[in-house]
């Protein structure tokens, strides 16, 4: 189920009432794990197989490495664990991509293949849960961590049905301590979580679906030629929509894991306030870009092996980054460009080792990082490349045949949220959002809070799918 | 005040960050998360939040009230469509009526049930094109009663389900955690009016546009008000601002499209195929198929026309698929009824044209048949105008 729907409010209260029940620890954990498959099984029953397969496979591995002495034995067992993970990962995401651009290749060959149907349904969060119970084993392999010293607290570190579809994605280091201790929340933390909540649902219900999602699809979901100014203002919306969207999973995750006594690590730092693109993905969805370091760059070399492997692993990981975002070489692409982002910058910071910018410089650099990312975006949103290049044309005004597609109050919509969202981020680059909350006054509190809610309610979300449960 | 550690002794080894992330980690286990909850009287403000919440969400319905929209007014989204099409699968179901907007909101299931005994079920669907719900229902084994197919010609030979396809796919997979959100959503619009899709703060927000930039044509949908209301059964009538507010109803009017490029031939042919093949299936099942043409208004009439004239579309249907159809301008009962904003029969003139073209269908089959006791005819002079909502309604703005 989704956070934006009428079925999660009745379930997030129910489990809330349970789990403040007298009851002994364990059973809590017990009736946690049971909310967590009960909220996986909403979307598609029969899928929480693949689930368990997940964590019944890591759990068996990460025993297994403990207790094998060989470093061939530890690696056959780490690669049993990946090879499962990514093998689910593969055929259910990758599956129908792989058989396309197969028989496409043989197309090319001359060959005239015609490949059998498949009706491969996605499984939700399959790249989110995947990546956690994989850091499981790997944490394990490489010795960072020992494994969960019970199957149940492992098993609701991979189930937790805060983080289970869309993120952010936890290490067990981050969960199984916490469920090892009695957790229950205190007053303060049950009401800051479901104001994070109210947060994350105003970004998602209000923001990125009400006023921002149609925006982009009137660009990028039809037939049209835009101008400069629609296809500007359709990427900035969408560059705005999947902040919000994204960002605000992740706050109403980390409100509701709150809510119940447990806390969860940051996913996104205010990213449009970047200034070049290492720090933008210091910013931008940080448990995944943090997961891509630790278990690919690094495991590569990072930087440990010359100029040439660095810059060779750098894109190699965006790439694959991208295409973890989803099976098409739109993707690929988008990840290949965040590469090559990153690739300049540690050139040009080599390059200009030296060079400290001045307030101006920063601003500027800081725009210069902003716009680039939303170049990229294009390629994130448009479904083909002759999508995204109509689209590309039309932010340089080269589209001959463009019309006005998007009504005044929209470029208005654009204007005050993206305007109004880049600012916070710019104000909030060296904040967290609690100490700013920390020092706005109560009453103003208050009333923004009732504000939000208010808004929430009267939008009456449809109770969309996030977009990045597609991933 | 921590939640699990307090950041205030963590040492920033990065400057511009005062709460470490697995970003500033890098290679290691990372530890349990850090979460600061600001010193604020967090219950107070709740119970402050939520009371002015309530307070505002009351002033919204009595706003919301006030403009016309009523409890009770059902969303007639996808979901509620599967219900409906899942009856078809239960089995025994005698009528079923598929189309577009104009069936749908052009019947009066009550009228239609005093005069046969039989409720139908309405599977038409406001902005679609009737064809491939007709596919499906030829797909669905369970089904050997009456279908009723009601054609606007503009949609019902278009391609595509048009509004309608995210119903099929509803109806083909609906999820546990869909359908609950469904149900509970059913059950608040019972009391509270606000819920409405066409009343959504976005939408409000939208509409204060009027056509600031020249140029821009938004799709019809979008630039559509709320035309209908909603009730049980998917029973749809059209809104009473539409009937009684001339500025809504001038705005609806100006909506529907007037020259519309001729369908092709090629289309045509197509359409009245697949519209054989699928009779052809359900007959073969011991079923039945007729077509409905429900008014229009002239103003709309001639443009439909140049669309798709009435001697291509629907008498080619009519003689290629071998069925029988009710064209509204072959029946006098059936002319001079009030078409507010030109397209769809007010409340009370639904009622007089179901009348009309049930009586007319049970002289073409057999398969529909008056009961002993049905009411007497009905004649437009029976149309009056409705005074109001049955709402004690304020001036709505």
């Amino acid at each position: 189920m989704v956070f934006n729907s009428l079925t999660f409010a009745v379930f997030f209260a129910c489990v809330l009432a349970i789990h403040n029940l007298p009851l002994p620890w364990t059973t809590k954990k017990i009736n946690l794990l049971i909310a967590s498959y009960l909220f996986y099984a909403a979307w598609n029953p029969p899928f929480v197989i693949l689930l368990w397969i997940s964590t019944v496979v890591d759990w068996w591995a990460a025993k297994a490495l403990v207790r094998a002495e060989r470093p061939g034995v530890r690696r056959a067992w780490m690669l049993l664990s990946v090879v499962a993970n990514l093998g689910m990962l593969g055929f259910f995401k990758y599956g129908q991509f792989l058989l396309e651009n197969f028989t496409a290749f043989l197309h090319a060959l001359g060959i005239a293949y015609q490949p059998p149907h498949y009706a491969i349904v996605l499984p939700v969060g399959i790249s989110f849960y995947t990546f956690a119970t994989m850091s499981y084993t790997l944490d394990v392999y490489l010795r960072r961590a020992l494994p969960a010293r019970n199957f149940l607290d492992y098993a609701l570190f991979v189930t937790f049905f805060p983080h289970l579809v869309a993120g952010p994605i936890m290490r067990p280091t981050e969960l199984v301590p916490q469920f090892e201790q009695p957790h229950r929340a205190s007053a303060e933390q049950l009401c800051f979580g479901l104001a994070l909540m109210t947060i994350g649902l105003f970004q998602k219900v209000v923001l990125a679906d009400g006023f921002l999602a149609p925006i982009a699809e009137r660009v990028y979901d039809a037939d049209v030629q835009p101008g400069a100014l629609d296809a500007w203002a359709a990427t900035l919306a969408f560059g705005g929509q999947i902040f919000c969207d994204f960002a605000g999973y992740s706050t109403t995750a980390i409100g509701a894991a709150m809510c119940l006594g447990f806390a969860m690590p940051d996913n996104f730092r205010f990213p449009y306030a970047a200034i070049g693109f290492s720090d933008f993905w210091r910013r931008w969805h940080i448990t995944l870009s943090s997961w891509l370091r630790d278990y690919l760059y690094i495991p590569l070399g990072g930087n440990r092996h010359g100029t040439a492997r660095t810059y060779f692993n750098l894109f190699a990981t965006m790439l694959l980054g991208g295409l973890w975002h989803g099976a098409s070489w739109t993707f690929v692409v988008w990840g290949g460009l965040h590469g090559s982002y990153l690739a300049a910058e540690r050139w040009l910071r080599e390059r200009f080792a030296g060079y400290q910018p001045g307030p101006v410089a920063l601003f500027a650099l800081g725009l210069l990082t902003y716009v680039l990312v939303q170049l990229t975006w294009v390629f994130f949103r448009a479904k083909t490349f002759t999508k995204a290049a109509v689209v590309l044309r039309g932010m340089f005004g080269l589209n001959a045949a463009e019309k006005p597609i998007l009504p005044g109050i929209e470029l208005l919509m654009v204007a005050a949220i993206i305007g109004g969202l880049a600012s916070a981020h710019w104000l909030m680059r060296t904040r967290t959002l609690e100490s700013v909350l920390a020092r706005t006054p109560t009453p103003l509190l208050t009333g923004g809070w009732m504000l939000l809610a208010f808004a929430i309610v009267i939008e009456q979300g449809a109770g969309n799918a996030f977009i990045y449960f597609q991933f | 005040m921590p939640s699990s550690i307090s950041s205030s002794d963590i040492a920033i080894t990065r400057p511009g960050f005062i709460r470490l992330t697995a970003s500033d980690r890098p290679g290691v286990a990372q530890p349990v998360p850090v979460r600061d909850i600001p010193a604020k009287p967090w219950a107070r403000m709740l119970i402050a939040a939520a009371t002015l919440l309530m307070i505002a969400v009351a002033g919204w319905e009595w706003r919301m009230r006030a403009l016309g929209l009523e409890a009770g007014d059902l969303d007639d989204g996808p979901s509620f469509w599967a219900e409906q099409r899942r009856r078809i699968d239960a089995g025994g179901v005698a009528i079923a009526i598929l189309g577009d907007s104009r069936i749908l909101f052009d019947t009066d299931l009550d009228r239609f049930a005093a005069l046969t005994g039989v409720r139908p079920v309405q599977l038409a669907i406001a902005g679609s094109n009737g064809l491939p719900f007709l596919e499906n229902l030829a797909a669905a084994p369970g089904f050997r009663g009456l279908a009723i197919v009601g054609i606007a010609d503009r949609s019902y030979f278009r391609a595509g389900a048009g509004l309608g396809g995210p119903a099929l796919e509803r109806y083909r997979f609906e999820s546990p955690a869909v359908r609950v959100s469904f149900l509970l959503h059913r059950s608040l619009s019972r009391v509270l009016a606000f819920l409405d899709d066409k009343y959504r703060l976005n939408t409000l927000v939208r509409q204060m546009d009027e056509g600031w930039r020249v140029g821009v044509l938004l799709p019809v949908p979008e630039r559509l008000w709320k035309l209908g209301t909603t009730t049980d059964n998917r029973q749809t009538h059209l809104w009473w601002r539409v009937e009684n507010d001339e500025r809504v109803r001038t705005h609806q009017r100006a909506t529907w499209p007037r020259a519309v490029p001729p369908v092709p031939a090629a289309g045509i042919a197509s359409t009245v195929e697949r519209t054989r093949a699928a009779v052809e299936k359900i007959r073969a099942r011991g079923g039945e198929v007729v077509f409905v043409r429900p008014p229009s208004a002239p103003e709309l009439r001639g443009f439909e026309e140049q669309t798709v004239p009435r001697a291509l579309g629907w008498a080619t249907l009519l003689a290629r698929a071998a069925v029988r159809g009710v064209h509204f301008n072959d029946y006098p009962a059936m002319q001079g009824l009030e078409l507010p904003e030109y397209s769809h029969l007010s409340r009370a003139c639904a009622t007089v044209f179901t009348d009309a073209y049930v009586r007319a269908l049970a002289a073409l089959t057999p398969r529909l048949a008056l009961i002993a006791h049905a009411p007497p005819p009905l004649a437009p002079a029976d149309c009056n105008p409705t005074q109001g909502s049955p709402a004690n309604h304020g001036e709505a703005h």
